[in-house]
């Protein structure tokens, strides 16, 4: 395993007999945003959950930020995520939230606050922070979930469906977001839905279904190789979702 | 240090978001109750007053109990279902310290619980230089089945898909250990109930204080009753820590894959 911040060698995770990700492998470089496409069941959330640590590969290997996938303690102080439906608890206000993830990455409580008054002006919160969760909006539970994932001073981002559930305003202002992580050169992974944003945001995508990669490019070269003028249209033709 | 943490935010998570104050004020209006009706038979000469202390501290330390085993049934499930847990795995702080830390903050409602019980056993055990006794005794005892217990209703919680099942299972074992407590005394008791009783971490910690505060003993004497507790806190805990990696984690279908 090189300098990559991600390298997954045939990464396979099994269910029984069904193959939820099948001999995955990819390479993604510092400041890459890559995009992870497929519909509903492709293996994009297991991807992210097995290079996270949450769950176990059945075989293949990967790295994370150059550590290697049998420390997954040091992985995880090295990445910073935002899980597909996440929860969040109603009663504690935005700045306590993050400033209790901070402490659980080691920081004292003084660098804790400093960092989560600093993210919660990143993501556009500041106002709010002292406000309780419970009342804040379906965008701005989302900003304070890509904060969290920011209070380790991630090198590899994961965020998975980021804009699910959001408004054009509020998928505007995440997209905002993304490209902000990436322009200090943390990888970003996003799994997501919204192919004209990935058109807009990344610097290569991976299209999956049924676990395998069917394609893995720029988006450019994406929609060149498929012969079509946009990178829906190579989507839909790949797999096999087109409904005309 | 992520153990002090993980236990100081599930504090502030119990006692500001108001259900361990809830749990708390229901355990504290159950207690006036029992003391009403235990100092009234005691007025009436149906009950010594030594009898009225130990009455009143076995439900104390059932119903305290009890009250910590749901919170710590809710630890891990509840998590999981309220989709918070994973945001917790992906944080550096090892499974033992997530464990460790809900196991503190569910002691913590126990520890409250104690010190709602001290005005009543005060107020019954006044005048026959009882209260100290009793009350050394139900924090050492209630402390030892309490961890237990606390432990026991983690590892359910972790093992469970659903919160509700967790918490089922939760309350009818403390309930199935509790019941025999309450059988009436002049019940004929051979020497298989005393080995039920002795294997039962809840009966058998009852059963030594009220030997000490009723019957008399001294502490040394019974201590074998002090077994279960101990076997228990040690099996559970042995099992909850040792086995925290496989334990704490998400289930397919549950916020999960």
């Amino acid at each position: 395993m090189g300098t990559f911040t991600l390298e997954a060698d045939r990464l396979t995770k099994r269910y029984g007999t069904r193959r939820a990700v099948d001999t995955l492998s990819f390479t993604t470089a510092p400041g890459d945003v890559l995009g992870l496409l497929g519909p509903n069941g492709a293996g994009k959330t297991t991807t992210i959950r097995l290079l996270t640590t949450i769950l176990e590969p059945t075989s293949g290997d990967f790295s994370v930020a150059g550590v290697p996938a049998s420390k997954p303690t040091e992985i995880r102080r090295r990445i910073g995520v935002l899980p597909e439906r996440t929860g969040y608890p109603p009663h504690q206000t935005g700045e306590g939230f993050l400033r209790y993830h901070a402490r659980l990455y080691g920081q004292s409580k003084h660098a804790a606050n400093d960092t989560a008054e600093r993210l919660l002006a990143e993501v556009g919160l500041t106002e709010r922070g002292g406000t309780l969760i419970g009342t804040y909006s379906r965008g701005m539970r989302q900003r304070l979930g890509i904060a969290r994932a920011l209070v380790n001073d991630p090198a590899v981002v994961f965020l998975d469906e980021p804009a699910l559930g959001l408004d054009p305003a509020g998928q505007v202002q995440v997209g905002a977001l993304i490209r902000q992580i990436a322009r200090r050169g943390t990888t970003v992974v996003v799994s997501t839905h919204t192919l004209h944003d990935v058109e807009e945001l990344c610097t290569s995508v991976l299209i999956l279904d049924r676990g395998k990669i069917l394609v893995a490019g720029t988006p450019a070269d994406v929609t060149r190789d498929a012969g079509v003028t946009r990178l829906s249209e190579a989507f839909l033709a790949m797999t096999g979702t087109d409904p005309r | 240090m992520s153990t002090r943490v993980v236990a100081a935010q599930e504090g502030r998570d119990l006692w500001i978001a108001g259900r361990a104050l809830l749990l708390v004020f229901a355990f504290s209006v159950l207690l006036s109750a029992i003391t009403y009706f235990t100092a009234i038979d005691q007025t009436l000469n149906f009950l010594e007053q030594k009898e009225a202390v130990d009455f009143t501290l076995q439900i104390a330390v059932g119903v305290g109990v009890l009250v910590t085993l749901v919170v710590s049934a809710d630890g891990i499930s509840g998590e999981r279902e309220r989709g918070t847990l994973e945001a917790l795995l992906l944080t550096p702080v090892a499974r033992r310290s997530i464990m460790l830390g809900k196991l503190v903050a569910a002691l913590s409602v126990w520890l409250a619980a104690f010190l709602v019980t001290i005005p009543y056993i005060w107020v019954l055990g006044n005048g026959v230089s009882l209260v100290t006794k009793a009350l050394v005794l139900g924090l050492a005892v209630g402390t030892l089945v309490a961890t237990g217990l606390a432990l026991f209703g983690l590892l359910v919680s972790a093992r469970c898909a659903s919160n509700k099942a967790s918490l089922a299972i939760s309350f009818f074992v403390l309930l199935a250990l509790f019941a025999p407590t309450q059988l009436p005394g002049g019940l004929p008791r051979g020497w298989f109930f005393d080995v039920l009783q002795r294997v039962n971490p809840v009966a058998s910690g009852l059963q030594y204080t009220h030997l000490i505060l009723v019957t008399g003993h001294s502490w040394t004497r019974d201590l074998s009753y002090l077994i279960s507790p101990v076997v228990l806190i040690l099996v559970a805990g042995a099992l909850a820590l040792g086995a925290s990696t496989r334990l704490v984690r998400l289930f397919p279908g549950v916020n999960s894959v």
